[in-house]
Formats: structure tokens, sequence, C-alpha cells
């Protein structure tokens, strides 16, 4: 027995790679559908979007890039398709300087062509991109066209209809800052502080845990964690709105959920790798004390 | 069949994933791409969607009004008088101008957006509330408590304070430990994006299943 823990805890670590390529690979090559629960600050963010009334302003702030899109883009995708839905007025912005463009740009593409009814410029906006994130937020909270001058597409704000009656940030119902580092902590600690607006974040993962102290300080009216937050909101999506839920059920896009059925499986192999490992590791200890 | 842009991100992928075998020139040749284009891309970004719209076109459209924005432009361009050695010390009056304003745009932020908020959140009247947020409050306030003893490095600790410092490791290993678990997880669903991609985008149009 102890000759095998030994080899077990010098197993060439390619090995545990192949495990854990293989744990992600055949749950997306055969789904299990394993079932979400939704979380308190999921809820909040969604109840608080559901509350508002057609023609409210919502800015989707894109705080994130590739690195970080498989968690980020089905929140900023989701929260969209919500707000479509209920005919809230998106203002799409960007502060995220790698890709987050791209990102934004691809995400207005994919859903606004869901909702062949709505106009550009109209029930939605673009206004691309914005060096300086801090900077940026301190000026929107008294004049947007003064950060934005114009849209992604180069039209001046003062020709664009839906941001005519929309000055600062203070006339926004909910910023939704969908991020990865500091950006996020940005809105609620500036934008929020500054003009009252009400924060939504989406944090990556690993960003989250540091959000839940502001939520725990009623800094944010709700959160979307990771991947996991993402698959919440999802869920909520569907139960609420039956079209959502035929096409969160049909779509062959990548969705969050689709997605948690691989972080289920992979998390109980890293579970049983930490336990194998420490097993190992007391019974070696154990063998060396008996020597 | 799937088209040449998925095929480069397929094969790119397949070049960074390599490096988990063993360090490569293939890994390097994408390590160093990613770098350069990721430099690219931000100084194309910037300059279409920052100083064109927001320096360059107010100042030749309408110059009377926004005369005002050459002070930022000037200051910009300081910036990059290092480059040139003898006058490279006036690049510091811009850099001093930049930090200076960060300095008092980051202090406030981190007084009314952090310290106060969080501080006012530890400190909650108990009479008004129920059996389990006044649970939940206290041991909000123990955790608040003794992590700050911990970190009190101004005076040695002696045997009183170093129980509740005891405590407070206790209060940041969880905290670890969540954050961990949160990493943990970030990173697979980055995993999880990349094999979704490698596996829907492009062997599944490649062996022609749809």
């Amino acid at each position: 027995m102890a000759r095998f823990f030994d080899k077990l805890l010098n197993l060439d670590r390619r090995w545990l790679f192949l495990l854990v390529f293989l744990g992600v690979a055949v749950p997306i090559i055969l789904p299990i559908g394993l079932p979400v629960t939704t979380t308190g600050p999921t809820r909040s963010a969604f109840e608080y979007i559901e509350a508002l009334k057609p023609g409210d302003y919502v800015i989707i702030s894109f705080d994130y890039g590739p690195s970080s899109a498989p968690e980020n883009d089905p929140m900023a995708e989701g929260i969209m398709r919500q707000c479509f839905l209920k005919k809230i007025r998106v203002v799409v912005i960007v502060l995220y300087q790698l890709g987050g463009l791209q990102l934004a740009s691809n995400s207005v593409a994919k859903v606004s062509a869901e909702f062949p009814n709505l106009k550009y410029g109209v029930d939605y906006v673009n206004l691309g991109y914005k060096d300086g994130a801090a900077a940026v937020m301190k000026r929107m909270g008294d004049d947007i066209a003064g950060a934005f001058p114009t849209d992604v597409r180069g039209t001046p704000l003062s020709q664009i209809p839906i941001m005519k009656g929309l000055r600062s940030l203070r006339q926004v119902s909910v910023v939704v800052t969908v991020a990865t580092g500091l950006i996020g902590e940005y809105w609620i600690t500036q934008a929020h502080q500054q003009s009252g607006v009400p924060v939504i974040v989406g944090p990556t993962a690993v960003g989250a845990p540091k959000y839940y102290a502001y939520l725990n300080a009623g800094q944010l009216v709700g959160m979307l964690g990771g991947m996991k937050g993402a698959a919440e909101y999802e869920k909520l999506l569907a139960a609420r709105y039956p079209e959502l839920g035929r096409f969160y059920k049909t779509t062959r896009a990548f969705t969050a959920t689709k997605g948690m059925d691989a972080q289920t499986v992979i998390h109980f192999v890293i579970i049983l790798f930490i336990l194998i490992g420490n097993i190992a590791f007391m019974s070696r200890r154990a063998a060396q004390k008996k020597a | 069949m799937p088209d040449i842009g998925t095929w480069v991100a397929a094969l790119l992928t397949l070049f960074a994933f390599s490096f988990l075998y063993k360090d490569n020139p293939l890994f390097r040749f994408t390590e160093s791409l990613f770098a350069g284009v990721s430099l690219g891309y931000y100084v194309g970004t910037t300059l279409n969607q920052t100083l064109v719209p927001n320096l360059i076109k107010p100042l030749t459209h309408d110059f009377n009004q926004n005369w005002d924005l050459l002070v930022p432009g000037l200051l910009g361009l300081l910036l990059y008088m290092r480059y040139v050695p003898k006058t490279g010390w006036v690049a510091r009056y811009a850099l001093g101008i930049y930090v200076a304003y960060y300095i008092g745009l980051d202090f406030t932020r981190r007084i009314h957006g952090e310290v106060l908020p969080q501080l006012g959140r530890a400190i909650v009247p108990l009479s008004h509330l129920d059996g389990h947020t006044i649970f939940y409050s206290l041991i909000f306030a123990i955790g608040v408590f003794s992590v700050l003893i911990y970190f009190f490095f101004s005076k040695e600790q002696d045997q009183f304070t170093r129980r509740i410092a005891r405590v407070g490791i206790w209060f940041l290993m969880v905290s670890f430990g969540a954050a961990f678990g949160f990493t943990v997880m970030g990173r697979v669903a980055l995993l999880i994006g990349r094999l979704n991609f490698l596996i829907l985008d492009w062997i599944y149009p490649l062996i022609g299943i749809r």
C-alpha cells in the first residue's frame, strides 16, 4: 500500500491534466443536464430588472475581455434579453481595453438579431469603448455625452433618439457591470457613491468573493457570481419567459447552463484529487514515523 | 467545413495547450503573437474610440468651443518626451499631474465608496433585528474585530490578543478557501469555453456533425 501511495505522490502531473481534460470534454460531448439552484444575489438582480418599467434606462457595461468571455458573455446576453423583452432601453458601453469592444459588438449583434422589432438608436445603442474607466465614470456622473460624444459608429449622441432624454448617470435605473478586474469595483465605489445609481455586478468567479462585502453593505442590488451566477440567471429567465425557456433549451450556442455540467463533473474530479492526495500524504507520513 | 478564422483560433488554442505537455516553440510563438496582437489592438481601439472622438474631432470640428482640450492633449504628448534623452525630464510634469488626478479620485473613492459604507455595515443596532440577523451580525462583527487585531502590528501581541488573532486567522482561512474555490471555478470556466469552441465549432463541423 505504501508503495502505491508513493507512486501516487510522484505521479506525473500531466496525467492529472489529461483527467481534467476528459472531465470537461465528456460533458460537452454528452450533456448531462444537471439541475441548477438559484441563490439570493442572483434573484435580487433578476427581480430588480423585472421591476423596471418599459422605457427605463439600463446601462450594460462590458468590462471584460475574451479571457473571461465563457463566464461573462452569458450574463451580459441574458440581461440584455430580459431588457429587450421588457422594452427597457439599453445603453451598452465598454470600459475594458483588451477585446471588450469586440465582445460587446458581438453580443449586441447576436441578441438584437433575436428581437427584429427593436431598432438601433431607439431601443438600444452601443456607445463603444473609452479609456480610463474611473475618469469616464466621474464624467458620466455629470454628463454622459461629455464622456461618450459619439456612439461606436461615430454618430454624435445628439442625433441618437434614445440618448435625447439621458444626460447623466442619475437618470439611469441600474448599471449592470459585467466585469473582470477592478472596473466592477469602480462602478460601486465611485459611480454608485457619486450619483447614487444602483449597480448590479456580474464578476468572474475569481473576482466574486470580494463583491460579497459590497453586497453585504447594501452597495449592490444583486450579483451574478461567475458561470454559476450566469446559469442561475438563465434558469430564472427560462422560468419567467417561456420563449426564453425554449431558446435556452434548443440553442446550439454556448450557454452557462450547458457549462455547469462540465463544472460539476470537474469539481467532483478535483475533490477526488484532493482527497486521494491527502490520504497518500498522510499514509506516507505515518509510514515514515513508524520507520 | 470550419472557416479559416476558426482554423487559426483552433490551432493557436492547441499551441497554447501544448505547454501543458512541455515548453516548445509553438507555445512561445503563440505567446508572443498574443502579446503583440493585444498591444496592437489596444493602441488601435484607444485611437479610434477615445483619441479621435474625444480629442481630435472636437479640436478639428469646433476649436473655439473645445480649445481647452489642448491642455490634456499636450500633457499626453509630453509623456512621450521620455524617449528623447535630453528632454526626458519634461515627461515628469505630465506624469505628476496624471498621478495627482488619480490619487485625488482614488482617495475619495476609497473613503466614500469603501471605508465608510463597510464601516457603517459593521455597526448596526441589534435592537430592531430578528434572531437570525443578530446571530449573523455578531459573527460578522467578531470576524471584523479579530482580523483587525491580527493585522495590528504596532504593539507586540500578548496572550489575550494572540488568542483573538488566532480567531482572525480562522476567518481569513475560510475567506481564502472561498476565494480558492471560486478561482478554481473561474479557471475551469475558461477551459470549458475553449473546449466548447474546439469541439462544437471546430471538430464537429470538421467531421460533419451539425
